[in-house]
């Protein structure tokens, strides 16, 4: 019962350069082109909250589900009957990192949120994962 | 006095060495000058991996005839571009096979594309070949973007997308940039949609054995010794209504005509004293280049063909949204070709060499499997980075700057005149519409300078 998507790009960055991009809320406005301003509320552990704006939509709540140093980074919006998930990964690979984001919907009306939302979140994603590295390399 | 010689042609690429060649064979007295330390302007090479790699102009079609005489006469062979086997398609995460040019997006996308194609040829067809500013309505076909028009027609986004791919392709540079009227008129010059953009019978059809930038080589070495001045930038170009002085790092040279033979946006490099009218000037100014740049990875063999993948990709993704198979005739070498353009190039160009590799090493990762990442040789050239040239495949030029500026790309001014792929009637932006205008623009010369009378000139 889930609609998902990912994005996976081969990066020289490093993982202390990509989580400072990735928890540095700052950035995400810089990152993704559909959003206008990004907080995150408090030190960033499972459970912290924060609110996201995207440009011509109310600001929404999120709430962060998976956090592990350098490694990974979930948060959640949830949404009428549905929950939209915004997943980070990053591993070691060869002489880089792979880093991975990805758009994850479920609930009773993931399907109606898939055909209303999914194709322009999942477009997004390479355009995201691509600002996400390079602007990870200038730290 | 006794002029230094009859011509000097600014720029040694295609289009200027045409032109020198062509002037020689008028009998006329020729010095080329040329910024870079190498000839070829827009088309270059290099070997990686004992593969030898086209990093500029790369195919040609087969009514291509000046460009492949030209390459017949110095001696540079041709052979078919590989596409034997299953393309590759991956669009919206989803990596399909198909053969063919029916892409598998679907019959409704495949639909849309289809109206908005046949829209695109339908008005291509009303557009004077050579003479855009003739268009019915070509101010008003000028003031949109490709972008802009497609938004007007309601084509989906799988269209969108794909029109995009060929815009990146063709001028380096994305829909909402370019001007409408431009881009008919590109697809009326190459006779079609089909033409400018198939493998087989269209303008990817063929490449060199020795490569493009060989024949810029001996041509060069055709018009004879102290002829080519390399790594000799023409700043300043003093004129009159027979003469001109071309200065350089050389000092001047006087001579009675001058051919400029580079990118319209690069004449503004050029000092022009007296200035050039008041269009000339707008045009370089307006008549940018694109953004297209080029990687090769280089493996020990053409792994993907034991895989039955033809080898050329289209990608949504980037940032290499094109690629194809560029192995020599007897597959020695694997050899990957993948293009970078417009959006993607600003992104990819700004990133260090490392991250570049990087980057495009994944991409044909994803399309090609985990093989793909470990290449023998990798090269990439960014032509946008290049600062005698400023970009390519061509000029890309935005709304307003077609209808009321094309006449002046090729309009000789005094003892003027122009030559560059831009300026040609046909395939212009091709290396064929390089070497068509330097003919012209050679022929033009040589009608002034070798004819005393108007019935003679008009004859020739």
């Amino acid at each position: 019962m889930t609609w998902s998507r990912h994005h996976s790009q081969l990066t020289t960055a490093t993982a202390p350069q990509l989580w400072e991009r990735w928890t540095n809320a700052a950035y995400w406005q810089l990152d993704d082109p559909g959003v206008a301003w990004a907080q995150i509320d408090g030190p960033l552990t499972v459970g912290t909250t924060g609110v996201v704006k995207d440009h011509g939509t109310p600001a929404q709540k999120i709430e962060f589900t998976r956090v592990e140093h350098e490694r990974a980074m979930d948060f959640v919006i949830r949404l009428p009957l549905a929950t939209l998930t915004i997943t980070h990964d990053m591993e070691p690979a060869g002489e880089g990192m792979r880093t991975t984001h990805g758009v994850v919907l479920d609930g009773p009306l993931h399907r109606l949120y898939a055909a209303l939302l999914g194709g322009k979140l999942a477009r997004q994603l390479p355009v995201v994962v691509r600002n996400v590295t390079a602007g990870a390399l200038k730290r | 006095m006794t002029d230094d010689v009859d011509v000097v042609v600014v720029g040694a690429g295609l289009s200027g060495l045409a032109a020198a060649r062509s002037l020689q064979r008028h009998g006329l007295r020729v010095k080329v000058f040329e910024a870079l330390d190498r000839v070829g302007g827009r088309v270059d090479s290099a070997t990686v991996a004992d593969a030898h790699v086209d990093l500029g102009g790369t195919f040609v079609g087969p009514d291509h005839d000046r460009i492949n005489s030209l390459a017949d006469e110095v001696g540079v062979g041709r052979y078919l571009t590989h596409d034997a086997g299953d393309n590759l398609l991956l669009w919206r995460k989803d990596r399909k096979r198909y053969r063919g040019a029916v892409l598998p997006i679907g019959a409704t996308s495949l639909l849309d594309l289809a109206r908005i194609r046949s829209s695109l040829e339908r008005m291509s067809r009303k557009i004077p070949v050579g003479r855009p500013w003739g268009a019915p309505d070509a101010a008003g076909l000028d003031a949109q973007t490709l972008g802009s028009w497609l938004t007007a027609k309601h084509a989906g986004q799988a269209t969108k997308d794909l029109m995009a791919v060929v815009c990146k392709t063709s001028w380096g540079c994305e829909p909402s940039e370019i001007s409408l009227l431009y881009v008919l008129h590109y697809i009326a010059q190459a006779g079609g949609l089909d033409p400018m953009l198939d493998t087989r019978g269209g303008a990817q059809e063929q490449h060199f054995v020795e490569g493009s930038h060989e024949i810029a080589v001996r041509v060069a070495d055709g018009l004879g010794a102290d002829t080519v001045r390399l790594g000799s930038p023409v700043l300043r170009i003093d004129w009159s209504d027979d003469a001109v002085t071309v200065h350089s790092d050389d000092g001047p040279t006087t001579a009675r005509r001058v051919i400029v033979a580079v990118p319209p946006a690069m004449r503004r490099r050029i000092r022009f004293v007296p200035d050039l009218p008041a269009a000339h000037r707008r045009l370089s100014q307006r008549w940018s280049p694109g953004v297209l740049s080029k990687i090769y990875a280089v493996y020990e063999a053409p792994f993907w063909r034991e895989q039955g993948l033809s080898g050329m990709t289209i990608s949504d993704e980037g940032p290499v949204f094109i690629t194809f198979d560029a192995s020599p005739p007897d597959a020695s070498r694997g050899v990957l070709l993948g293009f970078i353009g417009g959006d993607y190039a600003r992104e990819w160009d700004s990133v260090d060499a490392a991250e570049r590799r990087m980057r495009t090493l994944s991409v044909l990762a994803d399309l090609f499997g985990e093989r793909a990442l470990k290449p023998r040789g990798y090269t990439d050239q960014r032509w946008g980075e290049e600062d005698w040239l400023g970009g390519g495949p061509t000029a890309a030029p935005g709304p307003g700057a077609v209808a009321s500026l094309h006449a002046r790309l090729a309009e000789p001014v005094g003892p003027i005149h122009w030559a560059g792929t831009e300026t040609a009637r046909r395939w212009a932006g091709f290396m064929d519409g390089a070497v068509t205008a330097g003919e012209r623009a050679a022929r033009e010369t040589a009608i002034e300078l070798t004819t005393t009378t108007p019935d003679e000139k008009a004859r020739r």
